[in-house]
């Protein structure tokens, strides 16, 4: 066994000393000084070594903190710090496909809203749950926690909305499918973690069975939070795929399809319930086959195929900034090509489309069909996604269209997406839109809307 | 050192000398502690399970340097992030990396709630004092005296005392290990390395949570060379902040046993108690009324204990077993509490469209203020049941709408049973109107009490005695 020796001495790297000292402080023999002349490639002042009085002791390597500025070697070593090759790029491992796994025929479900949607993400392989309780979606929340331990996930009461969010960034970095239960005014809070959620690009998914506003509000249903979902997830540059079920059928059917589109995408998606579908309890049907999930190689894990993935929303040069965002602008462009859908109902013939989304909907699907027994030409065009909105299917109907009426319980937050919609499709100003609007945790009735389209149909414009 | 990346690519694409040096100040305690955690991974051989989360403050860019797993968090969120990671990754190690500002400060909250969670996480604080990455303002750890940027007069009780993490860790429950280190000298350097260490052991072993507090030095924002910034630390901070375990239980802490997801189909239809026998249908198809149509609305309406809710829930069920499409909306929130309670109902032949009842075919009202509050609004044609033994004069109703008066309560009481007294009125209501026959209610009644087989005799009883109280028929010109 070769013996070395000579004991090993510091070998200062100057361009990674940045001359702060700490290293002259640990040495007890006087052997580093500090430098007069800048290093050319760092622009700062290296210390000198002269180890005439060194005795090998590598207090001064220890007191570094530079990684690569003092190290201790033996007098043979020559090593060349701009030798180090660069890193090869890290390319990230193929993932791991999910798989469906078929389901026996079930007689339905009868289950409310909020339930729905927590057996929709168990049956879409969803594990993993943080929340904070918040009324109207709490129950949601509750089911997890009573079911999740059966099935080996995690349930986790956090200590806030803020503190939720971030539990679901954590999760989801690791490849695994999250969720949330929560209601307006605590997906106002966490706003943020959405923020960097569609930045790193996590899949998540939240059902915000939205409630009346603004501030504590009420508890009952209001459509309040369209516009934050639809154009307010972040400061600027974010969008998620925003799905408006009417039904608790749809409440697990949406949530199954929310895990399915965030993971597609690699961006949060937000199931935008109201309060009532949230408590409203239905007829349920399961689905053919359950998701088992497997990993998606961009998962960030220790191990060495994964080890090179990050989850940031940081990029400190403006033009990596500006080319990640033309990537999440591609990203929506391609959502918004794919994803709209909308159901319509009566609209074949239609010169009044009734246009409204959420229990609201079923309210007009109400109103429509005692209308067609009137014999009044009004269809439901009922948008299933909000954003992307489902202009495509509904610029035929437009142009046929005399009239539009929309149908919302919140201040026209539906009817400015629609507007948008239109505009941008150019078909802004072709047909006038009235509404019939409700709030402060009061649906419009029926009868309401009925009465909404009557007096559309009679030419007298905006209801209140 | 080979936990260090041999290039630091992502610090700004390496470009010059920054893939071999680090953005931090010079004299900077960060370079430091991301040694220890560098060596620690390398020597505990967990490099391979290790995921560090990055804070907001000097030390975001963390991942610029360990070959490890890498997320970064928002502000004061890493605690949060790494239980999210670790919870759904058990065997990962993870590494929450966090300053004075974003522990102590905007990420309070996180830090207290993960620490008591104790869940197998290690924490590095570094506490320098003061903000770094914005400029030198104060933190919570600032001294009283310390000027900086936003206390230029020096920091004075005014602003708070210097917040005190490491007691402050050590009082819960949860952590197994916190200890408090410091950098301004060899042996202080040591410690700091064997704590970080130690930290790292305790969650790669599962015993628990752990909290290492490292007094580093900021010599930009004290305004020093790093030899002052030391002496400093020695001599300004230490005394406020003693150094030291403050905690250490992980002689016989164990987290205990993670859970392990399954997605097994029995075990997800068992927990969502889906069951694949069709159920059983004695009706023939959507009720016949005298109101036409496709759909029926229903409203059940009393106070808190009444149990309106789970005779509304009985009709969905029946309803739904039946074939047909049925909602249930419950009023909630402080009106369910103690006040009144009112449940809609609708079934329908294939689809409830509209699912709010403001006009009900069939209403039935436990107590007088329900009948007051939606007699009034039954259809033509339709009924307003009620308990008798609580409502002795009926509100007017409209004229067409039939009254029936049963005394739910006493039947109930008769059969010693005060609760199953929406049982009689879902008896009441069937014998009244014939929506369904009795076996389908019967079926439902067995369905809900499987597991309590005992109640379903008296359930039984009460809605035959409901049943038999009234007279067939729907509404009679009044
Ligand atoms: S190895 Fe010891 S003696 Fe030699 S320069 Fe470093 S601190 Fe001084
Ligand atoms: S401690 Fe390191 S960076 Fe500081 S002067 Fe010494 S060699 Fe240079
Ligand atoms: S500002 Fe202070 S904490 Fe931040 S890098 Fe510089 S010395 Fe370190």
């Amino acid at each position: 066994m070769a013996h070395v020796d000579v004991r090993e001495k510091p070998v200062l790297h100057e361009e990674c000393c940045k001359g702060c000292g700490r290293c002259r402080e640990a040495c007890a023999r006087g052997c580093i000084a500090p430098g007069a002349d800048i290093n050319e490639l760092s622009g700062l002042v290296p210390i000198v070594l002269s180890l005439d009085a060194c005795n090998g002791c590598g207090l001064c390597a220890e007191a570094c903190p530079e990684p690569y500025g003092l190290e201790m070697a033996g007098p043979e070593a020559e090593r060349e710090a701009a030798a180090v090759a660069p890193r090869a790029r890290f390319v990230a491992p193929a993932d791991v496909p999910d798989a469906r796994v078929p389901l026996p025929h079930a007689r339905p479900l009868v289950v409310k809203g909020t339930h729905a949607s927590a057996i929709g993400a168990l049956l879409a392989g969803c594990r993993h749950f943080f929340g904070y309780p918040i009324t109207p979606s709490t129950e949601g929340a509750e089911l997890m926690a009573k079911l999740l331990p059966a099935l080996g996930g995690s349930f986790v009461q956090a200590p806030s909305e803020v503190a939720a969010v971030n539990m679901m960034y954590g999760a989801a970095g690791a490849g695994r499918r999250t969720m949330t239960f929560t209601s307006s005014p605590g997906f106002s809070l966490m706003l943020e973690g959405v923020s960097y959620l569609v930045g790193a690009e996590l899949p998540t998914v939240f059902v915000n069975v939205m409630r009346a506003g603004p501030g504590l509000g009420n508890i009952g249903p209001e459509q309040s939070d369209l516009k934050l979902v639809c154009r307010g997830l972040g400061h600027g540059s974010t969008h998620a795929i925003v799905l408006a079920p009417a039904t608790p059928q749809e409440m697990l059917d949406f949530t199954m399809l929310a895990f399915e589109l965030a993971f597609r995408y690699r961006n949060p998606v937000v199931v935008a319930a109201d309060g009532h579908l949230g408590q409203m309890t239905g007829k349920v049907e399961l689905p053919r086959a359950l998701v088992k999930p497997g990993l998606p190689g961009w998962a960030v894990s220790g191990d060495a195929a994964h080890r090179g993935n990050l989850h940031s929303s940081i990029l400190l040069r403006e033009a990596d900034q500006e080319a990640h965002n033309l990537h999440l602008f591609d990203k929506y462009a391609r959502m918004t090509a794919a994803e709209q859908r909308a159901e319509e109902l009566r609209c074949e013939d239609a010169d009044t489309v009734v246009v409204a989304c959420g229990t609201p909907a079923r309210m007009a699907a109400g109103a429509v069909t005692a209308l067609r027994a009137e014999g009044v030409r009004v269809g439901l065009f009922r948008p299933q996604t909000v954003w992307p909105f489902p202009v495509a299917a509904l610029l035929p109907l437009v142009r046929r269209a005399r009239r539009i009426v929309v149908v919302e319980a919140s201040d026209g937050q539906l009817e400015d997406e629609l507007r948008l919609a239109l505009s941008h499709a150019g078909a802004g100003g072709e047909v006038p839109i009235a509404h019939v609007r409700r709030h402060g945790g009061i649906l419009p009735s029926q009868r309401e809307i009925a009465d909404g389209v009557r007096k559309a149909v009679a030419g007298r414009g905006v209801t209140a | 050192m080979s936990v260090f990346y041999e290039r630091f690519e992502r610090h700004d694409h390496a470009e010059g000398i920054k893939g071999r040096s680090t953005h931090y100040c010079p004299g900077c305690g960060h370079g430091l502690v991301h040694r220890y955690l560098a060596e620690a991974i390398e020597e505990l051989g967990i490099q391979d399970r290790t995921i560090a989360v990055s804070p907001v403050g000097c030390s975001v860019f963390l991942y610029y340097y360990l070959d490890v797993g890498h997320t970064q968090a928002a502000h004061g969120r890493a605690p949060a992030v790494a239980l999210g990671h670790k919870l759904s990754n058990p065997d990962s190690v993870v590494v929450s990396y966090q300053g004075d500002g974003d522990l102590a400060s905007i990420g309070l909250t996180e830090i207290l709630h993960a620490a008591q969670l104790g869940v197998p996480l290690s924490v590095v604080f570094v506490n320098n004092a003061i903000y770094g990455m914005t400029g030198g303002q104060t933190a919570p750890t600032t001294l009283i005296g310390q000027k900086t940027t936003t206390s230029p007069y020096g920091r004075d009780a005014s602003m708070g005392q210097p917040l005190k993490m490491a007691e402050l860790m050590a009082q819960l429950d949860g952590p197994v290990y916190v200890e408090r280190v410091a950098l301004f000298d060899a042996k202080q350097r040591v410690r700091a390395s064997k704590a970080v260490k130690k930290g790292l052991k305790l969650q790669a072993e599962g015993k628990g949570f752990s909290f290492v507090e490292v007094l580093a030095e900021c010599p930009t924002h004290l305004r020093m060379g790093a030899e002052e910034a030391e002496r400093w630390v020695k001599e300004k901070m230490v005394p406020v902040f003693p150094l030291g375990v403050k905690k250490d239980v992980s002689a016989t802490a164990s987290w205990g046993a993670w859970h392990t997801p399954t997605y097994e189909t029995g075990a997800v239809l068992e927990a969502i108690d889906a069951r694949e026998t069709e159920a059983q249908r004695f009706a023939k198809g959507f009720p016949e009324t005298p109101f036409g149509g496709d759909e029926l609305g229903l409203k059940f309406a009393g106070s808190g204990g009444d149990g309106a809710q789970t005779a509304a829930m009985l009709m969905v069920h029946a309803a739904v077993n039946e074939g047909l499409d049925a909602t249930h909306i419950p009023s909630y929130g402080p009106e369910s509490r103690g006040g009144t309670s009112y449940a809609d109902v609708r079934i329908a032949r294939s689809q409830v469209l509209s699912p709010d009842v403001p006009s009900p075919h069939a209403l039935v009202a436990f107590n007088a203020p329900s009948l007051a509050k939606f007699g009034p609004s039954v259809a033509p044609g339709g009924i307003a049941l009620y308990d008798r033994s609580v409502i002795r004069e009926p509100h007017a109703l409209p004229p067409g709408v039939r009254a029936v008066g049963v005394p739910l309560s006493e039947i109930a009481a008769e059969l010693g049973q005060p609760l199953v007294k929406n049982v009689v009125a879902i008896g009441a209501l069937l014998g009244a109107t014939g929506i369904f026959p009795a076996e389908t209610v019967l079926a439902v009644i067995r369905q809900a009490l499987q597991k309590r087989p005992a109640l379903v005799g008296v359930n039984a009883e009460a809605f035959a005695r409901g049943a038999r109280a009234v007279e067939r028929g729907w509404g009679r010109a009044g």
